[in-house]
This record gives structure tokens, sequence and C-alpha cells, in this order.
């Protein structure tokens, strides 16, 4: 089978907001860059989000766009729903051998219309809304994805072959199988996010059972216009919360859970909801049970003040456990620190986990790259070359090399930009014995295997 | 990667293609709800429909998505669209991704016209959904009159000065300047001071890696330092600077060291030196000669003369006449350069006089104060403060961040420090550990509001603090700790404070040291931000475009920041931003060539007389001058514009007396037909606005 391999300056790995940004970081210095995206769709956790602290922006107004560029960049070779499967060194290089998983669409054809969607008739949980909704077995990921093509998921397929029927340009294709793709890069960027602390991690808090304790990813899509309701409800019974709990460092700061960093995001992104839930309820009482408010980004604790000024209580407290009572209202039992540690329970109508960031990634097995203590990938100068790792030639930003927020992770992604250039053009010699600048320039040639 | 020569273009002129009948594509963004939630989007893409020349009017819950560009794509192509009116925020965030759609599909990306209804209506008008629905169809309906006079325009291409200049030698600066040069640019660094390596160099050892500051840092400097790309000139300024993007010309002033080289003997021409001030390296705990090292092993490794207390006497050119000059003026010079970083950096807050008890008391000193006392303290026994062993020691967190108005007395400026410095709370506790490790025996005590160790491995140390027994106590804004002398004489001083831990208790902790976990402030660079017009923020930190979409850009294009110059940031934080500065000049310069837009003044030959009015109104030198020509066999006088010179603000049109100037893209006719559509009369609106 004629394998294809495409040359270019950089890997970049993950498609969220740090990694697109280095991708156009990298792309706008002239710079071919292969971006590898495991899901359907690019954008990462941030195009799952409402509105983004600390200027309160729509998200999809920030993030659409850099999707968009990313996708039209004349320098940018786009893959989702890939998957590097081996990596070898080769003089001065890596050989990267990738995997793109059948979409079983031909995205040639598919051009988005979603009629394929609408006449499927399997529902399953959409991950895109939390669960809080369904999406069709065929789908189009979410409104804003890119690239805007349709995605089966076969193992829950029925291979009833209504959309086959209904799709208008023929795309939908049952036999499509794995594709493989070998991209062989200069240097490599590792953005590859982070996962959120799993709602179930915490017997105390429910472990996961208790249906109006969401968190705060799920918080993020009742708030979102695109959201599964349109309206913020709580799940068990659709109602309207008159009262909501934040409970900070549910997943952080947790020795029990093996995680003793401070996640860095979530009292921001706390604070940023209760104030949306206040313009959204305007009546709702909000709490955020706190240990310390961090608060330390450039106009974070501005943001926090105005939060207290429009009456979002803080309450320095830790939260002992959370049980329901027989209407599945949360009832929080709260050690409150300004009291001597007084204990009281309090009843609330949805609780919200500020759950913690956990590493999405090991990058040992393939890229050689040590992680730290904590799971994230470890710098191997972490003051002075941040995005620097102890494999020559690799990179990390972005969440990849711990908790941070969109700015931070696009600054990081700014500076893995300037450090895989450097390193490229240090290396420019070895890269001319191997394939010389002329033909390093992306341009695809068909290898026969 | 073979370069493109850059082919420095003259500015295109620009030619009047024969009007075609205006086909309108009009858009309407929901902007997730930022828009649509109080503006009816729908009702005003169906009023804007009926208009003359309209052929499409459409809303999408988010325009600049992926799709909803590929919709307007799509539109211009099928329909034949060739104008484009597009409402949704701020012109300023979108205006640029929605040019490239129309390029994309084909159209001069000048045929497109932005409408910010966003920040100029849903945002502003949010209680009056009628008022605003009204608002945005008449701000729209001016948009479609500007569009039918719309004209294809050539952005201004211009030659790039492969050549940067980065302005302060700390180590974002230094960082900034490698990156730069490793990618193949020019760079020139200059620095305030004879010496390099800022702040980081009055540090020992750092968090969170606990590496010790000056070897990391020199690693930094050797490389910049013998980087063939990078020319470093100490004890320089800017005084001035002209041009733009891709060419600024920048005039630098220098004044001499008044040392050479290595100077043998220098250290007894020190000696010699008979004026003795405040070492800034220790933040004045010590004193130094006005010939002087900064310290040990500093770069560059010769002395300097500290010009503003040398008294010229002499004595130390006596002992080192060959080395030693002492002439201070040295001539300014110019370079032109593409793009210019500023890593200005900070300065630690200086508490005002009697601030919790400093300048009062000896045994108050500032965070930075303690790690020197800490680095020259003896490691053997007791640490000795002021004559006495230290036996206590309070830190207060947050002096000068995190300041409220009414509670904190306002800095010179009137205004409060309301942000967090987000360094004090790890380096406070890095230092206690510091503390705890060399002398055990000492009880500390720690005054805080919140514990803010948010960085990778910052947790630690709030751990091990905790473990080793520091005693933390926690403290409202409003009632902030009071610095007392010690009533019963047993210690120095008293602080009494408020501990919310138990109730709020006052508690009063003896203490022998006291120390000031002080915030931080921008440099003083009022000059600077003068000089190259730059905007601080109401932290009086520089401010960036965007957060999110330019976090390290200014407004003005080609001006970039890095470091602390921006907000308070560890060396960690201060680097990646430096990292991702040089990222966004070397994607301006590599290239050799930058773009600027064209909305800068047309002068119509046809109607200009020479008069000069233009000339006499004009700001900005060079941009518009009176040329000689030849014209019917006859000598006159018209105007020309430079358009990499030229703002496009507008002046000289005014001025003109024969109405022979136009501000491409904001011409005089298409204001005029905004005006006459903001005040027409929309039979769809009659209703709503009676
Ligand atoms: C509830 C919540 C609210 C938040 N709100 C805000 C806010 O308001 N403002 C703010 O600044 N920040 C906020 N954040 C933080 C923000 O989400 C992150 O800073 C940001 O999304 C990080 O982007 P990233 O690109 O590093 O990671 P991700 O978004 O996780 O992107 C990583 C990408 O890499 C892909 N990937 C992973 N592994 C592989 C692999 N092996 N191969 C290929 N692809 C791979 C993933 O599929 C994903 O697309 C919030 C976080 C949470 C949890
Ligand atoms: C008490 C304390 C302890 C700290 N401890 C740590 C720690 O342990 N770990 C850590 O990561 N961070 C620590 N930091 C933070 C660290 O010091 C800063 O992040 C870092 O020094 C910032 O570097 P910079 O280059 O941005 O600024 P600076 O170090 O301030 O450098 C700016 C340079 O620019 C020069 N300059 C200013 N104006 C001009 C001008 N107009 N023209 C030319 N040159 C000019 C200045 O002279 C200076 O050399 C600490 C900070 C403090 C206050």
């Amino acid at each position: 089978m004629a394998e294809e391999r495409l040359r270019v300056d950089a890997l970049v790995v993950g498609g969220g907001i740090a990694g697109m940004q280095a991708s156009l970081d990298l792309a706008d210095q002239g710079y071919h860059v292969a971006l590898v995206e495991r899901e359907p769709s690019i954008g990462g956790k941030m195009i799952a989000l409402s509105k983004v602290f600390p200027t309160l922006d729509c998200c999809s107004c920030i993030t659409t766009p850099k999707m968009s560029a990313v996708a039209h960049h004349e320098n940018i070779h786009l893959f989702t729903y890939t998957e590097v499967k081996t990596i070898e060194p080769n003089g001065g290089s890596y050989l990267v051998h990738c995997v793109e998983k059948p979409r079983y669409v031909d995205t040639g054809l598919c051009t988005g219309c979603r009629q394929c969607e609408y006449a499927c008739p399997i529902d399953l949980p959409d991950p895109f809304q939390m669960g809080l909704s369904a999406h069709r077995a065929i789908r189009v990921p979410f409104s804003t994805a890119v690239p805007q093509k349709a995605v089966l998921d076969i193992d829950h397929c029925l291979l009833c072959g209504k959309c086959e029927k209904a799709c208008p340009v023929d795309a939908i294709d049952f036999t499509q199988g794995p594709q493989d793709l070998v991209i062989e890069a200069r240097a490599i960027v590792l953005a590859t996010g982070y996962e959120t602390t799993p709602r179930d991690a915490k017997a105390e808090y429910g472990a996961g059972k208790l249906s109006n304790v969401i968190d705060g990813l799920m918080m993020e899509r009742l708030l979102a216009p695109t959201g599964p309701y349109l309206h913020v409800l709580r799940p068990s019974d659709g109602k309207e919360p008159d009262s909501i709990a934040y409970v900070q460092c549910a997943g952080s700061r947790d020795e029990t859970l093996g995680v003793s960093y401070c996640s860095r995001v979530c009292c921001m992104y706390a604070i940023k909801q209760a104030m949306l839930l206040s313009g959204a309820l305007p009546m709702a009482d909000i709490t955020i049970y706190y240990m310390d408010i961090r608060t330390f980004g450039k106009g974070y604790e501005q943001f926090y003040q105005n939060a207290r000024a429009m009456g979002i209580e803080f309450v320095k407290a830790k939260v002992g456990r959370i049980t329901e009572d027989e209407y599945r209202n949360p009832i929080v039992r709260v050690e409150i620190m300004e009291e001597a540690s007084r204990v009281e329970e309090r009843k609330h109508d949805l609780v919200v986990l500020s759950v913690g960031m956990l590493p999405a990634y090991d990058p040992r097995p393939l890229y050689g790259v040590p992680i730290a203590e904590d799971g994230f990938v470890e710098a191997a100068c972490p003051n002075i070359a941040p995005p620097m790792t102890a494999q020559p030639g690799v990179f990390a930003a972005g969440t990849a090399t711990g908790p941070m927020d969109i700015v931070d992770s696009i600054v990081m992604a700014g500076a893995a930009a300037a450090e895989a250039a450097a390193y490229l053009e240090r290396h420019d010699g070895e890269a001319k014995t191997y394939a010389g600048r002329s033909i390093s320039m992306g341009e695809k040639e068909a290898i026969h295997a | 990667m073979p370069e493109k020569k850059p082919k420095p273009e003259t500015p295109a002129t620009f030619a009047r293609l024969p009007k075609e009948a205006p086909r309108l594509g009009v858009y309407i963004c929901y902007c997730g709800g930022n828009i649509s939630d109080v503006v009816d989007c729908e009702r005003v893409a169906k009023v804007l429909g009926e208009q003359p020349d309209v052929i499409v009017a459409r809303t999408n819950m988010s325009m600049c998505s992926d799709a909803g560009q590929a919709m307007i794509e799509e539109d211009i192509r099928e329909h034949k669209l060739n104008r484009v009116v597009i409402g949704a925020c701020s012109p300023f965030l979108h205006e640029q991704t929605f040019r490239g759609t129309v390029s994309r599909a084909g159209l001069n990306p000048y045929y497109y016209h932005h409408v910010g209804i966003r920040e100029q209506d849903s945002w502003v008008t949010h209680d009056d959904p009628e008022g605003a629905t009204a608002k945005a169809i008449r701000l729209m309906n001016a948009g479609l009159a500007k569009a039918r006079h719309l004209e294809p325009l050539e952005p201004i291409r211009l030659e790039a000065k492969k050549h940067a200049l980065v302005i302060g030698g700390g180590v974002a600066g230094l960082r900034a300047a490698l990156d730069i040069a490793e990618r193949g640019l020019k760079v020139t660094l200059i620095e305030k001071t004879p010496f390099l390596g800022g702040h980081m160099a009055q540090l020992e050892s750092v968090f969170p890696t606990d590496e010790e500051a000056r070897p990391a840092l020199h690693e930094l400097i050797e490389k910049v330092v013998h980087h063939p790309k990078v020319t470093i000139y100490t004890s320089t300024v800017i005084v001035a600077t002209k041009g733009c993007v891709g060419d600024f010309q920048v005039q630098l002033r220098p004044v001499a060291r008044g040392v050479r080289g290595v100077a043998p003997g220098i250290q007894a021409a020190i000696e010699a030196c008979p004026v003795e001030v405040p070492d800034e390296f220790n933040y004045g705990l010590t004193r130094r000669k006005a010939i002087y090292f900064r310290y040990p092993g500093c770069h560059p490794p010769t002395a300097a003369i500290d010009w503003e207390h040398c008294t010229l006497c002499g004595e130390c050119a006596k002992v080192n006449p060959k080395d030693i000059r002492l002439e201070r003026e040295m001539t300014t010079f110019q370079i032109t350069v593409g793009a210019i970083v500023i890593a200005t950096g900070f300065q630690p807050y200086e508490p005002r006089p009697g601030e919790y008890g400093y300048g009062e008391y000896p045994e108050v000193v500032t965070l930075p104060q303690f790690i020197r006392i800490m680095a020259m303290a003896e490691d053997a026994g007791e640490l000795m403060w002021n004559g006495h062993p230290v036996r206590q020691v309070a830190m207060i967190h947050c002096v000068g961040s995190r300041q409220v108005p009414g509670v904190h007395e306002p800095q010179p400026d009137g205004k409060v420090n309301d942000y967090c410095s987000r360094v004090c709370c790890t380096a406070t506790l890095q230092a206690t550990a510091d503390l705890r490790r060399r002398f055990p025996q000492i009880r500390i005590f720690d005054l805080y509001e919140d514990i803010r160790t948010y960085g990778r491995g910052h947790e630690e140390y709030y751990r091990q603090a905790s473990l080793s027994g520091v005693r933390f106590l926690r403290f409202h804004t409003e009632q902030g700790p009071v610095v007392i002398a010690d009533p019963t004489g047993e210690h120095p001083l008293v602080v009494k404070v408020n501990d919310y831990l138990t109730w709020g208790e006052e508690l009063e902790v003896p203490a022998d040291l006291v120390v000031l976990a002080v915030g931080m402030m921008p440099g003083p660079i009022e000059d600077l931000i003068d000089v190259l017009k730059l905007s601080p923020g109401n932290d009086r930190f520089l401010l960036e475009v965007h957060p999110k979409l330019r976090p390290v850009e200014t407004a003005v294009t080609g001006i970039v920041l890095a470091g602390t110059a921006q907000s308070p940031m560890n060396i960690q934080e201060s680097c990646a931003a430096a990292e991702a500065a040089a990222s966004k000049v070397a994607g301006l310069l590599s290239q050799g060539l930058v773009e600027l837009e064209p909305f800068v003044a047309h002068v119509d030959l046809g109607r200009c007389t020479g008069t000069g009015a233009c000339v006499d109104a004009c700001q900005y030198e060079g941009a518009i001058q009176l040329e000689t020509r030849v014209i019917d066999g006859k000598e006159v006088q018209r105007a020309v514009i430079s358009p990499a010179i030229c703002v496009g603000c507008g002046v000289c049109v005014s001025a003109c007396p024969n109405r022979a100037i136009d501000v491409q893209g904001w011409t005089l006719a298409q204001y005029e037909a905004m005006v006459a559509a903001i005040a027409a009369e929309i039979p769809a609106l009659v209703e709503v606005e009676a």
C-alpha cells in the first residue's frame, strides 16, 4: 500500500489553544507545521467553555477564529482524528508514524450539512455537552467544529444505512479503514493538554453519584450559549437553582487524591461562573467555599473584588463531605475556618465541584520526554527555558506542562514556537544532510512501502 | 526554508475601477449571545435584507467561526457579492479575520466594512432590547451606505529591517534577545544601568528549582554576549523614535562607563574613591563607592563610574590613569530597527515611611532586603540584626499589593495598588524555608490574607512551612497588622494582628525582625512611554492589546512586551513572555517585509493646487510634502504622501481648501453617505423609534 509521507519543519501534537497558537506562531515565521489532533475537531477544552476570564469574552470569539486561521494557514497541515503510533529518530529529524482513524465519512465529499445526523436513530451522551445531552451516532462534533465534517461512532452504529441514504453527496463510507501516515519533522511541540479530576474521584463528595453535584466543565456547558438547555437548570429535575455552592480545590491541594499542587485556574473559573450565574439567575444565592483565593494574574484580583462587590459569598472553609436529602438537594458539611473550624451543614440546590487539572497524556513511551512527580511534562530548565524538555528538539506548551489558564497557555505556546524556531535554525546544517531546506517544505510525496 | 527576497514596493496607486453595481452581503453575528441576548438579530437581518442592493442578509451564532466564514465565502462566490458588511464585535477583534475571509473568496479585502454592534450597542444598551435592535439597524444601515462607496485597496508593503531593539537587560530582555538572535535576526540590547541582569542578579536561590540565581543568569548572559548577532549597550537609554514597524529610527543616548576593559589594579582605584553611597545592589543595606562593580563576577566585568555621585575629584584616575577617564558625555547615535521589545522590568514597592513601621524601626525590612541580609549572614550560630540576635521573625504579606481604596493610603499618583503581585507569596515562603534551614531556632510567624502558591512546585514551600512549624495568621484587609515598639522591651517590636483563623482575636507577636513582602511596581519608564507612545494600564504596567488574542503585543504594531514591564511575573513567566515576544518579532521580521493598513491620506492630483495647507497642518514629519512637478509644461507644487509615515489621522483632509485629500478607506464621500444613512428614515423603525 502506498504510504503518504509529509516532511515538515515542526510537528505539533494537540490542537487545543496551546497547540493551535504554537502552530500559528511557527507558521507565521515561515516554517511548515503538521498539527495532529486525536479528536475529530481541534479546539481542545477551550472551545467548550462559556465565557472566559478575565475579559469575559465569549469563548467562541477567541477560539473559533484561531481554529479557522489554523485550518486556512498555507503553512499548516492539519490532521484531525489522528494519533501518533510510533516515532523513530532519523538523523536530526523524527519519523512520526500516525494513524488517521476512520470517520466512515469521505471528508473530501462531506459538506457538514448534517443530513446524516438528522437521519440517524441512535442517541448517545454528547461528550461536548459533558453528557448533559445527546448526540447521534453520526454527527458533526459541534457547531463550530473544524473541520466541519461528520464522524460516525461505529461502536454504536446499527448499520441501518439511514445516514447513507440521507447524505446528499454520498460521503458515507462504511468500508473506511485506518489510514497510515508518516510525518518527518525536525522539531516537535507537545501540547497535549489536560483532563479534569474525575467527578467520582472523591467518595466524600458522593463519588459522582449525586446528580446535583456537577463539575466546573458541566457548569461551563450550562452557561454556554450553545449549551444543552440554554438555561441553567439542575440535572435531577430541571429546576432553576436558587442556591448554588462552589467547592474549591475539589481535586487539587488534596493529598488524599495524590494531587498536592494547585490547579491555578479553579479560583478564577469559579468566580467567573459565579458572576455569569448572577447574570443568568439574578435571584440566586451563590457561595464559594475556599481555602485560599488565588487570583494572581493580571487583572484577576480586581475581578475577585468585583465579584465580592456583586454579593457573591466567599467562605473560607474546608468541605468535608457532600450528601443529599430526599429531594436530591446537596448537603454540604463545611468546616468554617474563620470560626475556629466550626462544622456546619448547609443545604444548596446545586453544588459545583471546582475540579482540578490532571495531565492528559504521558509522553514518556513515545517521545522519551520525562514527566515530573505531578505527571506533567518536566521542563529541563524551568526558569530560563520553560518549554524545553530533556529530549532534543522536543518542546512543550500549555497545560501539558502543568495547570495554567488560557493567557498563560498562549504565551507558553509562543515561547515553545521561539524555542523550536531557534532549534530549527541551529540544526539547519544537519537537516541539509538528509533533506535540504528546499525539500523540507511540506510538499507531500508518496513513498512506496 | 528559502527566504523570499524582500521587494520594497512603492505605494500602489489605486486604479479606480469602473464602478459595478453594488451587490451587498450583510451578516449579523449573535456573538454567542453577547449580541443576540439583547439585539433581535433576526429582525435586523430581515430589515436590512429589504434595503437596496442587499442580495443576502444572514445571521450566525458565531460569524467568526470557520462555519460562519465559510458561509460568507460561499455567498460571495455564489451570489457574486462585491461588498460585505458584518455587524459583530468591535472591528479591533476580528476585522482582520474577516478580511481574510473576503480575500479567500477572491474579493479585494477592503470591499468589506465592519460594524461594531457589541461594544457600541448590545453591551452598552443591554437594558433596552428594542432600542438596541433599532440602533443596530441604524448602525448597520450606515455601514451599508459606506459599503456602497468602498474602493479596492492594497496594503502598503514595506521592507522590514531584520533587526530588533531590546530595551532592558534583565532576564526577560536577555531571553528575548537570545531567541531573536537565534532566529537569525540582528539584535541591539540596551540597558539603562552599567550592568546586566536586572533584579534576578540580586536573588540567591530561586523558586521553584532552588537553583542559584546568578550562575543561571550568567549562563544566559554569556550566550547573549557571545552571540554574533547581538550588540549590547549598557548605560544607554532611548531618547527619540520615528517611523513605524519594519523601520523604527531610534535615537540612543549612551553614557560613558569611565573605565576601560578589565583595568588591572582597579580595586585599588575603587578603594581610593572618597565617595560612599548606599549600594542599590543590597537595597541600601550596605554602601559602595562612586566607582564600583555591581557585585563580584558581574557582567560586564568592568567597573563603572556612578556619575550621579562622582565628584570628579580624580582620586581613582590617579591610581589607574590608563583605564579611567572622567568624561561622562558621549554622543547620541541612531539605529534603525524593524521591531522593539520592551523589557524594562519592575521595581519593588517601596513602603511609605511609617507603613508597618518601615523607616521608623530598623528592624522592619522589605523582602528584597531580607534576601540580601540572608545572603550576607554567616551560617554559624545566630542571625544578628541591628546588634541583636534574631529570635522571632514576622513576615507580612501583600505590602503594596491588593490594596483597597479607603483602607490603604493611595500612592502619589492617587491610585492604590489593587493588583496581586503574584511572586511575593512563594518568594516569602522560600525565604522562610531558607531561614528555617539555616537558623532552625528562630520562630517564624507568617501574616497573610491568602497564600497564593499557585505555580508548579510552589505549593510545596507552603506545605513545608506548615510542617516546619511556621505559624500562619490570617488577617483581613480592613484590619491589617500594626507594628509598634515592644512595650515590655523584651523584643524590639510587637506586631498586633487580628487572626481570623481564631475568631479574629487580636494577637500580639513579638518580633526582632519584621519582613514586609513588598509587591511589584513597574520601573520608572514615563520617558519611554512618551517616546514610544505606549499606553500603561490602570495598574501602570504596560498594556497588551488583548490578553488572549495578542498577549505580548502593544497597540503600536512592532512594539512587544517581555517580562515584568507588563505585569508581575516570576522568572519562568518572564522568560516565557520574552520568548513569546521573540516569536512575534520573528513572525514580523523574518520575511523581511511588513504590510501596513492602506488607511492613509491620498491626494487627488486633479484637485491639488499646491497650497501647502496640508503640509503645515500635518503633525507627522515627512508624511506629506510638496513636490515640484511639470504639468502642461508648467512647474507646479503638488502634495505627495509618504504612506509609511502617514498615520491616516485626517488633519490634512480638513486643512485642504480644495477637498483634494481623502483618507483611503474613510473618504469624505463615505462619511457623508454614512451620516445621511444614520439620519434617514427607515420605515421598519418608525414605530419603534416613535
Ligand atoms: C471548568 C473550567 C473553566 C475554565 N475557564 C477558563 C477561563 O475562563 N479562562 C481561562 O483563561 N482559562 C480557563 N480554563 C482553563 C483552560 O481550559 C485551559 O487553560 C486551556 O484550555 C488549556 O489549553 P491546552 O491547549 O493546553 O489544552 P487542551 O485544551 O486540553 O488541548 C489539548 C488538545 O490536545 C489533544 N491531545 C491530547 N493528547 C493528544 C495526543 N496524544 N495526540 C493528539 N492530540 C492529543 C486533546 O484532544 C486536545 O484537543 C478553564 C478550565 C476549566 C476546567
Ligand atoms: C523579593 C523578590 C524575590 C523573588 N524571587 C524569585 C524567585 O525565587 N523565583 C522567581 O522565579 N522569581 C523571583 N522573583 C521575580 C524575579 O525577580 C522577576 O521575575 C525577574 O527579575 C523579572 O525580570 P525582568 O527582566 O522582567 O525585570 P528586571 O529584572 O527588573 O530587569 C529590567 C531591566 O531593564 C532595565 N531598564 C529599566 N528601564 C530601562 C530603560 N528605560 N532603558 C533601558 N533599560 C531599562 C533595568 O535597569 C533592568 O536591568 C522575585 C522578585 C522579588 C521582588
